[in-house]
């Protein structure tokens, strides 16, 4: 057991320290630090915008790179929210509570500096607890038949859009028109033409791509166009003698660090669950058990660095479902899923058996990734700073370019870049009437693994429904999922929609 | 604040329809099979019947509480979607660089904030990074321009 351990490092260090994908991890995570800190670009539509790049490079290297751009742009969505009060990705929304108190006191550096540090922490211990559990789990997944892949798939999609999301209501609806937008093209079995009304473009399903860059990319340039403002920053006071933290500030930080590194890996694990949730349950928590909560909204470190932590925990561990059973936890998960699988590799229990050199050489890229962010946003703030200044209204035609000959470019295909414009339509009308299309997303690329599930299970069981709730494994799973509607049911009752808490 | 919540009524009801759509076009269109042995219809129609519930669920109750009306910003959506539809249309037919000035001209016009000569300006801007990205240091096979054919070659 330990010896092979020590061969997977060893195998995981080699493959990740080998040049070009030292180079990839490079790219990813500056990319990820470049739209963490521009807010108007999330890491969706940033991994949506790359993925078409990604079809020309190995999957080690593809899949490398695009974490990268995830755990990276963690890192980089706090520095916003610190320095303008607004922030670059959605789970750094905590970090403008006390973050943005900080830097009107004059101390953004330390802010900078500590949540730096906290999300090093955080991300490093959610790395070992991956490549502690994932063996784990592997063995146990293996036993799996389609009735518990089946129902593991519900309980993610269902925690995904009950948890996360501001109506469980819609969150539910939305994965559910999403595995419908999965099964247009030709069915897997018989090959019959679904949803594809004769038109020879859709005849193999609509692309991931298409879908994820018109949600996330077209509609979020649509909606940021006359809503993002850029504030003034204070570029000077921000110096390296300014971030050094005081000893007080050290001394309360480290026990939140290692608090919401737990809550954090814990949520990331969860199928359906992720960063934003931890990184709010961090801070709630703090808030609840310090002695003077009064301190906090007004520029508590344990406020900024508790939520830091546990958001790059979580981006660490939601590997853990994704690569060892096969099902996102969240939708940049998903979009991990579908460029692994359009190399052709099929993330399962079986991956870590057949490609070990690319599951322990991503775990191991992460390592690198994590201290290269540190250098990245410790020594570099300044140029980030400067990068926060650039006009919105310069930054959108070029993203809106960048969508545009990344569609074009998979197929050579107009008929593709059109597509991508009919969701970004369809995106922005679902923002309107307060539709999240991350459960979308996710429903899409579950949804045709759950149909495969669904009838082969039927078909073993002979049609009977009851298999799900005999096999013991699948039961558990499915009583879980009930009790999460069950919750959600509860809380629409009683009228507290999560307002505050937006999906990942 | 308007008397009803117009904007779950009009959700809820997309949702409806959308679902009632796709459960007769898999209906009437696709082999059911029994639920032993799936056919390429069953799934989708379910689907499509749970979607219209929902729909119900979402639209209903808002019937009866007041709410605000979605305040579409129509500007940027027609410049948003005219400049992805325009790139659509010149890529094959006149190439990169006139593609992506057509796509930042109509861009732009989601907001003054840029003159005519700033937006060129960013648009050969553009132009000149994504010839250098894709063209030369990606290789991809994209042609910077396309002369239209009675125009003689070179």
């Amino acid at each position: 057991m330990f010896a092979s351990f020590i061969d997977n490092l060893t195998i995981g260090l080699t493959v990740a320290f080998s040049l070009s994908n030292l180079f990839y991890c490079f790219v990813g995570v500056l990319l990820g630090t470049l739209v963490g800190v521009l807010p108007g670009i999330g890491a969706l539509a940033a991994i949506s915008l790359l993925l078409p790049i990604t079809f020309h490079l190995d999957a080690t290297s593809a899949i490398v790179m695009l974490a990268g751009v995830f755990y990276g742009a963690s890192y980089g969505g706090s520095t916003a929210s610190i320095l303008l009060n607004l922030p670059g990705t959605p789970s750094a929304a905590v970090a403008c509570l006390d973050g943005y108190p900080m830097a009107k006191q004059g101390r953004a550096g330390v802010a900078l500096l500590m949540t730096t540090v906290a999300s090093f922490i955080g991300g490093s211990i959610g790395i070992v607890v991956m490549m502690l559990l994932s063996p784990l789990i592997v063995s146990a997944a293996l036993k799996f038949g389609p009735a518990e892949y089946f129902s593991m798939m519900v309980l993610g999609l269902v925690a995904a859009s009950t948890i996360s999301s501001g109506s469980a209501l819609k969150g539910i609806a939305m994965v559910v028109l999403g595995i419908l937008l999965g099964t247009a093209g030709s069915d897997l079995e018989t090959g019959a033409g679904r949803f594809t009304f004769d038109i020879p473009e859709l005849y193999d399903g609509v692309s991931l791509v298409v879908v994820a860059m018109g949600l996330f990319g077209v509609s979020e340039v649509i909606a940021s166009i006359r809503t993002i403002r850029r504030g003034e920053i204070d570029r000077k006071s921000i110096t390296f003698r300014s971030m050094i933290p005081t000893r007080d500030e050290v001394r309360r930080s480290w026990m939140p660090i290692l608090r919401g590194t737990g809550l954090g890996s814990f949520f990331g694990a969860l199928p359906g669950t992720g960063g934003v949730i931890a990184s709010f349950m961090a801070y709630a928590i703090e808030k609840k058990i310090a002695r003077d909560p009064s301190r906090f909204g007004k520029g508590a470190i344990e406020g900024i660095t508790a939520p830091e932590a546990a958001n790059n925990a979580a981006d660490q561990t939601a590997f853990i479902p994704t690569m060892t059973l096969g099902i996102p936890g969240n939708v940049v998960m998903a979009l991990m899923l579908g460029a692994l699988t359009i190399h052709g590799i099929v993330p399962g229990p079986q991956l870590m058996a057949k490609h070990p050199d690319m599951f322990w050489g991503l775990v191991m890229s992460f390592w690198i990734g994590n201290v290269l962010l540190v250098i990245l946003n410790v020594p570099l703030i300044g140029l980030w700073i400067r990068l926060l200044v650039i006009p919105y209204h310069l930054l959108y035609p070029a993203i809106l370019m960048f969508v545009c000959i990344g569609v074009y470019s998979i197929n050579n295909s107009p008929s593709d870049v059109v597509m991508v414009m009919v969701f970004g339509g369809l995106g922005y009308a679902m923002r309107l009437v307060d539709f999240q299309p991350a459960p979308l997303l996710l429903g899409f690329v579950l949804g045709p693994l759950m149909e495969e599930n669904l009838r082969r299970t039927l078909l073993i069981s002979r049609g009977d429904f009851m298999v799900f709730l005999e096999r013991p494994i699948s039961a558990t799973v499915m009583a879980i999922t009930a009790a999460l509607l069950a919750w959600a049911a509860f809380g629409a009752l009683r009228r507290r929609p999560a307002k505050a808490i937006e999906a990942t | 604040m308007q008397t009803r919540d117009y904007r779950d009524i009009i959700g809820g009801a997309a949702l409806i329809a959308l679902g009632v759509f796709c459960a007769v076009h898999a209906a009437q269109n696709l082999p059911l099979g029994t639920v032993t042995h799936m056919g390429p219809g069953m799934f989708p129609m379910a689907l499509g019947y749970i979607l219209a519930g929902l729909g119900v669920l979402v639209a209903v109750p808002a019937l009866f509480r007041p709410g605000r009306l979605p305040q579409p910003d129509y500007r940027s959506l027609a410049a948003v979607l005219v400049s992805t539809l325009l790139f659509a249309l010149t890529i094959r037919t006149a190439g990169l660089v006139p593609a992506i000035v057509l796509l930042t001209l109509a861009a732009v016009l989601a907001d003054n904030k840029l003159r005519f000569v700033e937006a060129a300006l960013l648009s050969a801007a553009l132009s000149l990074l994504a010839v250098l990205i894709f063209r030369v240091g990606l290789g991809m096979p994209i042609q910077p321009f396309i002369w239209p054919s009675f125009i003689p070659s070179f």
